[in-house]
């Protein structure tokens, strides 16, 4: 298990953080996902075998832009 | 100050504001015109323009406000529509080019023109969301200060020069230069110099402290009078500061349960109101056969849905709540906690380093008016030991004047008893009453006093010299200041305080008189503290909350259903508690149990109003009584309602 963490630009509502939660519990190996829209962030647990790119096409697919990605 | 920092750090937010203030201008500059034009031929029967003009100059206005303005908007809705990963956008898109249509449609004949509405709701949505986000911008504004809290530069020693670098060049081990007025640039400890040092950035703590060598400096607090040296500890990630704005920002995205309602609503909310809009167009459509009408209410239903004011509630009020916090060195950890604390009934309060201070101090001294010879006696040997009675004994004769010690022989540590040693030949032994027994050191004239001494809780040490008692010396933990008044303000909030310790029970007793807990869990060794936590837990069938320092008492921290881990300064388990407090204060616990409630509260009246607002307006929409620009205006005003209501927690006093 890890924990990828990213900076999201372009959300400005509540649905969009929502809708970049759901896009990113599609991500087959993602466990549970958190975007905060006050912060601009979210992070998502997931097994190792999940690569960034994967994340990123995730969020790419819902409209908003990645500025920052992050493993911890 | 420099600007390679000041721009890649600059806060999403206000670049956010930026955008939304500039559209806002433009949208009504083509708006007002709109407006005019329309107002002032239905509500004053002025007419400026010709009938025939007029739905092509409101055409020709409102297409930079719709597609060079909202353009953003419009396309973020349209891709969602397609996506089928709907936002809020996705409902002022269509309801805006569905009105804007509506102007060509208007030449057939068969519909009126709604094209100036849609401008005016575009621009009405541009200011709800300005608005809104300034509001938001408040709401983390100490979030913000405490991220840009770190400083930027640093002065290092090399080479016996001082040089500046920038903070990322830092070296765990360089020599750090920090003078008066300035930040210290990272945690550390310091090898040279003293000062007083204002940390009441992280902790909460107003009063300066004063450092010396060997002691630790938090980055990012401020050195007072001195010039320090410091060896960098800790760099980067790895710093306190680096550590309660990860937390922070943990907290911030982690789910309370209250919320999981409202998002889980907010996530088909739009989805569910496009259905909703289309049917009420149908409905209307066939039981009044006026398509003008059954657009406008279509477009009313999908303005008016406000899935915002459900997303935000909760997030801004615990934003505000988490700075409020962070500005008192009250760092809510887990948001779950808030939300239980409202529940929680028994208070267990850990007393060493809790309750009291956790270092022993000399609380009396026996005879008094022979103080100076007994101590230039006792810290004579003391001082050999590390004992932190010995600490407390060597330190209170520091504290009389005493500089000067007397040569020991033959010292000698008795584990658990004491120490015993020779002076000038004479055989000195200090220790408690089991020592003096061993010894046949008779205690009778002193009984009544060491007696005493041991009904207040004191550990009482006796001091002899060849087999004849000199006099005694009784060491206490003493009670933090504020100890008293926070366990008072604990009583009123209704909460039942209970103490656990290591301790017997009659010191334990006295303790609790003084500070005014009855309920007393004596002799628990530490790892015991957890079992009593769930034993209280599972006999009295309530919610308990566990205070302690967070070091041995973790498991407890744990087990309890909000743990609070107080600390001082770094020396803090952030880890272990749900709410962690930087100042080492009993007040503090106050101060989060407080804020706890009022954040949850602000919470709820938020989640309250969202959706109230949602059940009231949406039908309202629905049944055709509204205008779409004023279905618009009331979106607005009940997203940018619940940011302000998180601002106001702001007002709510917790200390």
């Amino acid at each position: 298990m890890k924990k990828i963490k990213i900076t999201i630009n372009g959300m400005h509502c509540a649905s969009c953080a929502s809708n970049v939660e759901k896009s990113l519990k599609k991500v087959p190996g993602v466990k549970n996902a958190n975007v905060s829209l006050m912060l601009k962030k979210g992070t998502a647990e997931c097994e190792d075998s999940v690569s960034e790119d994967e994340i990123k096409k995730a969020v790419v697919r819902t409209g908003y832009k990645i500025s920052n990605i992050e493993k911890e | 100050m420099n600007h390679e920092h000041g721009k890649h750090d600059e806060p999403a937010e206000d670049e956010e504001i930026k955008i939304w203030k500039k559209k806002l201008i433009f949208s009504w500059l083509f708006t007002i015109p709109i407006a005019i034009f329309m107002f002032s031929g239905r509500l004053f029967g002025i007419e400026i323009l010709p009938e025939s003009w007029m739905v092509p100059i409101l055409l020709v206005l409102g297409f930079p406000v719709l597609f060079i303005f909202g353009w953003d908007t419009i396309k973020s809705g349209m891709r969602g529509l397609f996506t089928f990963y709907f936002n809020m956008d996705s409902l002022i898109a269509l309801g805006t080019i569905v009105a804007y249509l509506t102007g060509f449609l208007s030449f057939t004949g068969i519909v009126d023109d709604y094209s100036g509405v849609s401008a005016m709701i575009m621009a009405f949505f541009t200011t709800g969301k300005y608005v809104e986000a300034v509001a938001r911008g408040r709401a983390s504004q100490e979030i913000k200060k405490l991220l840009e809290l770190g400083a930027k530069k640093a002065r290092i020693l090399k080479n016996n020069q001082e040089i500046e670098i920038d903070i990322s060049e830092v070296k765990v081990n360089d020599i750090l230069i920090i003078k008066p007025g300035e930040k210290i640039p990272t945690d550390g400890i310091i090898v040279k110099g003293e000062s007083s040092v204002d940390e009441s950035m992280v902790t909460g703590e107003s009063i300066p402290r004063d450092k010396i060598k060997g002691d630790n400096v938090i980055g990012a607090t401020i050195n007072q009078d001195g010039i320090l040296y410091v060896k960098a500890t800790k760099i980067g990630k790895d710093t306190f500061l680096a550590h309660i704005i990860k937390l922070v920002e943990e907290t911030q995205s982690e789910k309370i349960p209250i919320q999981k309602l409202a998002d889980k609503i907010t996530s088909i909310f739009v989805p569910i109101i496009l259905v909703v809009a289309l049917l009420t167009f149908f409905a209307w459509l066939i039981f009044s056969n006026d398509l003008s009408r059954s657009i406008s209410i279509g477009i009313a239903v999908l303005v008016i849905a406000c899935p915002c004011a459900l997303g935000l509630a909760t997030p801004t009020a615990l934003m505000v709540g988490s700075g409020m916090g962070a500005k008192r060195g009250i760092l809510i950890k887990k948001g779950e906690a808030i939300q239980t604390m409202k529940e929680i009934k028994i208070i267990v309060l850990d007393k060493t380093g809790t309750i009291t201070k956790g270092k022993p101090e000399v609380a009396e001294v026996y005879p008094k008016e022979k103080e100076k010879n007994l101590f230039e006696i006792a810290a004579s040997l003391e001082k050999n030991s590390e004992h932190p009675i010995a600490k407390a004994i060597v330190l209170y004769a520091e504290s009389i004047g005493l500089k000067k010690y007397k040569e020991v022989k033959n010292f000698k540590i008795l584990r658990g008893r004491g120490i015993e040693g020779k002076i000038r030949g004479k055989s000195i032994v200090i220790g408690n009453r089991t020592l003096m027994n061993e010894r046949k050191i008779s205690l009778k004239k002193f009984e009544e006093t060491i007696k005493n001494f041991e009904n207040f809780g004191y550990t009482t040490m006796v001091i002899s010299e060849n087999k004849i008692i000199l006099g005694a010396i009784a060491v206490a933990d003493a009670l933090k200041e504020d100890s008293v008044e926070a366990i008072k303000k604990l009583k009123e909030a209704g909460l039942r305080p209970i103490m656990i310790t290591g301790d017997n029970e009659a010191t334990a007793k006295a303790i609790g008189e003084k500070v005014g807990i009855y309920e007393i869990l004596a002799n628990v060794l530490p790892e015991e503290k957890a079992n009593k936590v769930k034993e209280l837990q599972e006999q009295e069938k309530k919610m308990v909350a566990f205070v302690g320092d967070g070091i041995n008492d973790a498991p407890a921290l744990k087990q309890s259903n909000v743990g609070i881990a107080l600390g001082t300064g770094t020396d803090i388990a952030i880890e272990s508690g749900d709410l962690v407090l930087a100042k080492g204060s009993l007040n503090g616990v106050v101060q989060a149990i407080n804020l706890s409630k009022a954040t949850f509260k602000k919470i709820k009246q938020n989640l309250f109003w969202a959706f109230a607002y949602n059940t009231i307006a949406i039908p309202l929409a629905i049944a055709g009584v509204l205008h779409p620009v004023v279905a618009e205006i009331a979106m607005a005003l009940s997203s940018i309602t619940v940011v302000a209501n998180a601002n106001l927690l702001r007002r709510k006093k917790i200390d």
